[in-house]
């Protein structure tokens, strides 16, 4: 028996250079820069001064009952907002038979924010000789904490709230695998469709760490650009002078569906699934295993599954950070998998001008993959000038490219060793 | 400091509004919290919470809404309170109007006693007692 073919029938995404898919394809055609100085909390004395945040976002700009997700966390409010544009393009929002049990959701959805100020001033007055005194903590905490702000904190509520909004009765997880989430989210939801589990998956991620913590933590682990003098063109993927990620916040979600269902309701096609795949490097928690072997494993495996051979993936979306750890070991990990090919198959990463959404990355690049595909066009590496000797292949410098495409992967790998990739076609015809 | 029962409506209200996320005039005194304003069980803490802190004053667990009622076998029976419970309940709650629930006191219902005006008696009684 032929395995059940899943096809992506719905596309919506919240993210610093639009607050919908057409904006977002617009802001990538156009080269442009969703980096600015940070204007969340006050970071002027912060190593990092700036990131790629969502800007002017309302969401009752994008759902009727905003009350009812009136505690949702940042990150909740742009995946709503994502998810409604994703249901109501794949016609959803029209289809009365749909069965809500066979309706699944797997979202690669990060934490939301700690309740900072809240947090950091209970801490203050539990201090005691040089520790927290737990029993005063207790004490205070009891009175001041916001419940709210607590339960919404747990990476889970992203799955509550969209489940909620759209009535899902079938499959519900989520995943947290850092920068892989959303790809390995939609990996594994295309398996939850494939094995018959559900017909109709939500899938995709939210993620928003620009916060006090987030961006301390990250410049302390040097792992962000501290290009202050020139922010909107400090993420420099696979360029010399690149110096670290920005950081980014968002949400995408996808509708993945069941081939069949998706013909039988008349809805509209983007995309198909053909390959995932995911390894881990079992290396170092904050380094990639330098041979990039489980970068290539990931591309391997999805190529495996989808049954197409190296030579015929067109174009890869590249995780391509900009640190200068992640860029020089995904380009070796492209060569050992793609041989001599490699410097042929054009390569690009969009986190040059959208920042890195972390757990949301993944999902929002390959709206970009599907757009490309669609309108037969590469979208660029923007802020590309200088060519490092260690990354030689062919990154679509800074404009967007026509190319004739039929098959597209796109990469996402996480701290800690996890790689994902996906391997998606043009609509079946 | 004592207030007049329509002082303490108008900031129940406030409480309310920020709490629950609904509109003013949707906060009438015969509106039930959970079946009109649409409260889960984490919002009744939520609103104990806040009412302290708006009005000054403690409110004990279980005070003003009541909790470990439905676990008794002495007050619940076949998904209805017994007489028992029902006078037990009473006595808990001498802030809320049982005329109608005694009617048909099926737990179910329950949430219908948790009124805008519950909470209105019960703090104007707080206060009026301090």
């Amino acid at each position: 028996m032929s395995r059940r073919r899943v096809v992506i029938t719905g596309m919506g995404t919240v993210n610093p250079l639009g607050h919908d898919v057409a904006s977002t394809w617009a802001g990538v055609l156009g080269s442009k820069s969703g980096i600015s100085v940070n204007e969340l909390f006050d970071a002027s004395t912060f190593p990092s001064t700036f990131a790629a945040q969502v800007k002017d976002f309302e969401l009752a700009d994008h759902i009727d009952n905003p009350s009812e997700h009136r505690h949702a966390g940042r990150h909740c409010g742009f995946a709503l907002g994502a998810a409604r544009e994703a249901w109501e393009q794949s016609g959803l929002d029209r289809c009365d038979w749909l069965d809500r049990r066979r309706l699944g959701i797997y979202l690669g959805s990060g934490e939301g924010s700690l309740d900072f100020d809240n947090f950091t001033s209970l801490m203050i007055d539990a201090w005691e000789n040089g520790r927290v005194n737990t029993g005063r903590w207790a004490e205070l905490a009891l009175k001041r904490m916001d419940l709210h702000r607590e339960v919404e904190q747990e990476s889970n509520m992203v799955v509550a709230h969209l489940a909620r909004q759209y009535g899902v009765r079938g499959p519900a997880f989520n995943v947290l695998t850092a920068c892989a989430a959303s790809t390995q989210a939609m990996g594994e939801s295309t398996w939850q469709i494939r094995r018959g589990d559900a017909d109709v998956m939500i899938s995709g991620g939210a993620h928003s760490m620009i916060h006090p913590y987030g961006v301390t933590g990250f410049n302390r682990l040097t792992a962000i650009s501290v290009r202050n003098d020139q922010v909107e063109t400090a993420s420099r993927p696979f360029d010399m002078t690149r110096d670290g990620f920005v950081l980014g916040e968002g949400a995408s979600v996808l509708i993945l569906e069941e081939f069949e269902h998706a013909k039988s309701r008349g809805a509209p096609i983007f995309a198909e699934i053909l390959g995932y795949g995911a390894s881990a490097d079992a290396f170092r928690i904050t380094d990639q295993d330098p041979q990039g072997d489980g970068a290539a494993a990931a591309m391997r495996g999805a190529l495996a599954d989808a049954g197409v051979a190296a030579h015929q993936i067109h174009y890869i979306s590249a995780h391509g950070t900009g640190t200068r750890q992640n860029d020089e070991v995904e380009t070796k990990a492209v060569k050992a998998v793609f041989g001599e090919y490699a410097y042929k198959i054009p390569i690009s990463s969009t986190k040059s001008m959208l920042g890195h959404l972390i757990a949301a990355a993944g999902a929002t690049e390959l709206i970009t993959c599907i757009l490309a595909l669609r309108d037969q066009i590469l979208p660029p590496t923007t802020n590309y000038n200088t060519p490092d000797p260690n990354c030689d292949l062919d990154y679509v410098p800074n404009e967007p490219r026509k190319a004739s495409l039929e098959v597209v992967m796109s990469n996402s790998f996480g701290f800690g060793g996890q790689n994902n990739s996906l391997i998606i076609t043009k609509p079946p015809q | 400091m004592p207030m007049t029962e329509e002082e303490v409506f108008e900031k129940v209200k406030e409480t309310l509004v920020e709490a629950l996320g609904v509109d003013d005039e949707e906060v009438a005194p015969q509106a039930t919290l959970t079946g009109d304003l649409g409260a889960e069980s984490i919002d009744f803490l939520d609103i104990v919470f806040r009412l302290e802190k708006a009005f000054n004053i403690k409110i004990p667990r279980g005070e003003l809404f009541p909790d470990n009622v439905l676990n008794d076998p002495e007050l619940v029976q076949g998904g209805k309170l017994t007489e028992s419970g029902l006078s037990q309940l009473k006595q808990r709650m001498p802030h809320a109007d049982f005329s109608q629930f005694e009617q048909d006191p099926d737990v179910n219902k329950l949430g219908d006693l948790f009124k805008v005006q519950t909470i209105i008696n019960y703090i104007t009684k707080k206060l009026n007692d301090s």
